[in-house]
């Protein structure tokens, strides 16, 4: 998958123009939002709910190399061969070089974001072996060579119209319909196909279990059972965080993922596998794989206030709340997440640098982090982010801001410590900034400080200051 | 030396300061582990019901087989695979289905995996099985599969039907997890939870059942 999130602000300001997707947004992720609330309420004590798998998932953070190391023990002792992977590279490698050996001509995937950050399709495309994504969403956004539009449902603002041009052209569909049921019928009977013959599935993991070694995959469609149970070999892919301590963790961790997903209580499916198959079965996997891939995680795990990034379970409620991707979708973040999530984790694994307006894009409301099933802090996150990138922070790959900016906060944190300084400027600068001012508001100021003004106004300045005035009181009650 | 990537990855994780560990608040608790049988089988009724799922409650097997040929008729299947799980196999599932007019497969039909493959894509219209749990909750079916219980049955068929004895209601997912967990020797390759049928809503957020998996759920609980 294309990095584009450095045209984050182009990108951006084409959605907004985007009549189609406005209305949409306008329209889902309240409706999603109200059915979260409504899903909450099913507990006794929401609250105490979202607090205790806030806890799990601290928990896992702070103890991540134990749990991972219980979970590779517990797994490998079940018969499955658990893979390492330090980078893309490696885990796109092994992916591809057993589907070589294994002499397999395609493959189905099951959603994992985790595998569009690394890039995997492209791999066994380049190499001959076809990838199909099956949920609904992915394959559509992959037929149309699409970023997902939201986390959750990748392709959810597509218009009708043109998943049947898609579905005509790419997935044999001989009719013309624009019924959102006739063409998920279509999809249905092209991937299944595909199913019925496979002999390699590749899978996300929702959780890894540390006390038995066991996956688990959540989903509504069935594409990941089938990607699991038809094949000989099944592959799973999984980040280090998707740890979890014991089973009892998982389910409550799973009753909170799919009320803040999707606002259902629990998805069609979940499926927990721990092991391949039994000899005597005659389907699911004869070889299970896992690979945990790393990709620039433990290189934060040292920094206390980054890691905290890694408590994120993918459920995309951040997504629902949030004022500013409710104006512009899921493209502008321009990689595999999006939304506030994106915001937190794109800079962290692709540098400061390189994210610049990802994690500036947010006005701090922190609608996001009430929501959170993790107990991340967004915007305790942002602001971190935005104070290590201006001190150009290696580890993180700040990049600092231009020179003229620098020093035009160095001037001003001078003069504001100094009250002498502070008059002296306000009385020079008065006459040249209230020449743009128009009914005593300065709304345009072309030139350096141009940016700054185009969506703010200020009023103009007095003829004199407060100090000043001070001084004619003073001398008149004197 | 070259690490492997193993302990490069676990080296860097462990050689950074371990943190307290967080106190855990209380495990909150749930509603429905308060709930007697029948109060079970009214909430996973409603639940399942909700999702779109047909309940069906009857007395005893002989009913059961009763009802299934209604169901039979209504959705004109001719030709199902069937697990031989202990639920389903003292049905004799075959025999019925000689005096319905309905031709039964199990797995142990096939000699191999591409064989029962072409089978339960292709030629059945129905998966029947039995569960291992009915959990109230949110009216989910609990499988635990084995050479008994092929993952595929209660998934590539565009209809599922389950048939649960009400003696394996449980309240909550945890009681049934407890119960597959309890000897990590004995633990299950696959162990699923189905909530009604297959769906999407990824079109446009329309909802769509039977997106890769049965359209249909019809559960039949006996006594």
């Amino acid at each position: 998958m294309k990095i584009k999130t450095e045209q984050f602000v182009e990108v951006a300001r084409r959605e907004m123009a985007d009549l189609n997707s406005r209305a949409f947004l306008q329209l889902l992720p309240p409706v999603i939002a109200a059915m979260r609330k409504a899903a909450m309420a099913t507990f006794p004590d929401p609250d105490a709910a979202t607090e205790y798998s806030r806890a799990i998932r601290a928990e896992v953070v702070a103890r991540l190399p134990e749990l991972l190391e219980e979970f590779e023990a517990n797994a490998i002792a079940r018969g499955v061969k658990v893979i390492w992977a330090r980078d893309a590279e490696e885990a796109n490698d092994f992916i591809l070089n057993l589907a070589l050996k294994r002499g397999i001509k395609y493959v189905t995937k099951g959603k994992s974001m985790v595998s569009e950050e690394l890039g995997t399709n492209d791999v066994l495309i380049k190499n001959g072996i076809e990838a199909f994504e099956t949920d609904l969403g992915e394959f559509i956004a992959q037929q149309l060579n699409r970023p997902p539009f939201h986390i959750v449902g990748p392709a959810v603002n597509v218009s009708v119209q043109e998943i049947c041009d898609l579905f005509m052209e790419k997935a044999g569909m001989e009719e013309a319909t624009t019924d959102p049921v006739e063409l998920g019928y279509a999809a249905r009977v092209y991937l299944r196909d595909k199913f019925h013959h496979l002999e390699m599935g590749i899978t996300g993991v929702n959780m890894a279990v540390a006390e038995t070694g066991s996956i688990i995959n959540v989903e509504n469609e069935g594409n990941i059972r089938l990607t699991k149970s038809s094949p000989r070999v099944q592959v799973s892919v999984m980040s280090l965080e998707k740890v979890v301590p014991t089973m009892r963790d998982a389910i409550h961790v799973l009753r909170l993922l799919c009320r803040n997903c999707t606002g259902q209580s629990i998805s069609s499916y979940v499926s927990i596998d721990t092991g391949p198959k039994k000899d005597d079965e005659i389907d699911g996997p004869e070889e299970l794989y896992i690979v945990i891939v790393d990709n620039g995680r433990s290189d934060l795990y040292g920094d206390v206030k980054a890691r905290e990034a890694l408590r994120c379970i993918r459920c995309g409620a951040c997504l629902n709340h949030c004022p500013v991707y409710a104006t512009i979708g899921g493209y502008p973040y321009g990689w595999a997440y999006s939304g506030p999530m994106g915001q937190v984790l794109n800079p962290l694994l692709l540098g400061l640098d390189r994210t610049q307006d990802l994690y500036r894009a947010c006005t701090l409301c922190g609608a996001c982090k009430e929501v959170c099933p993790s107990g991340i802090d967004h915007p305790s996150m942002f602001l971190y982010y935005r104070s290590k990138d201006v001190k150009g922070d290696s580890k993180l790959k700040g990049k600092k801001r231009d020179w003229k900016e620098v020093g035009i906060f160095k001037i001003f944190t001078l003069a504001s410590t100094l009250p002498w300084l502070w008059n002296l400027g306000a009385r020079l600068i008065r006459p040249f900034y209230n020449r743009n001012a128009k009914n005593g508001v300065v709304s345009h100021i072309s030139g350096l400080f141009e940016g700054w003004f185009r969506k703010r106004d200020l009023p103009a300045m007095p003829a004199k200051t407060f100090h000043e005035r001070w001084k004619d009181i003073e001398k008149r009650l004197s | 030396m070259v690490r492997n990537a193993r302990d490069e990855i676990l080296g860097k994780l462990r050689a950074v300061h371990r943190a307290d560990v967080p106190q855990r608040p209380e495990v909150p608790s749930l509603n429905e582990t308060a709930f007697d049988r029948e109060e079970m089988i009214a909430k996973f009724t409603e639940a399942l019901f909700l999702q779109t799922g047909v309940v069906h409650r009857v007395k005893d097997n002989q009913e059961a087989l009763d009802k299934l040929a209604e169901i039979a008729k209504e959705e004109k299947l001719e030709k199902v695979m069937a697990s031989t799980d202990d639920v389903i196999a003292p049905l004799d599932l075959p025999s019925w289905g000689k005096e319905n007019g309905i031709q039964i497969l199990t797995a142990g039909d096939f000699k191999d995996r591409n064989s029962f493959k072409d089978a339960v894509f292709d030629e059945v219209n129905a998966g029947i099985t039995g569960a291992n749990f009915a959990v109230a909750e949110s009216g989910t079916l609990g499988l635990i599969h084995d050479r008994d219980q092929a993952r595929l049955i209660s998934l590539a068929p565009i209809l599922h039907i389950a048939i649960v004895p009400t003696e394996r209601f449980v309240p909550i997912y945890e009681s049934a997890i407890e119960k597959v967990f309890e000897d990590i020797n004995a633990v299950p390759g696959q162990f699923t939870f189905i909530t009604g049928p297959s769906m999407t809503a990824d079109i446009q957020a329309t909802i769509f059942r039977g997106m890769h998996g049965p359209r249909k759920l019809i559960v039949i609980l006996t006594g």
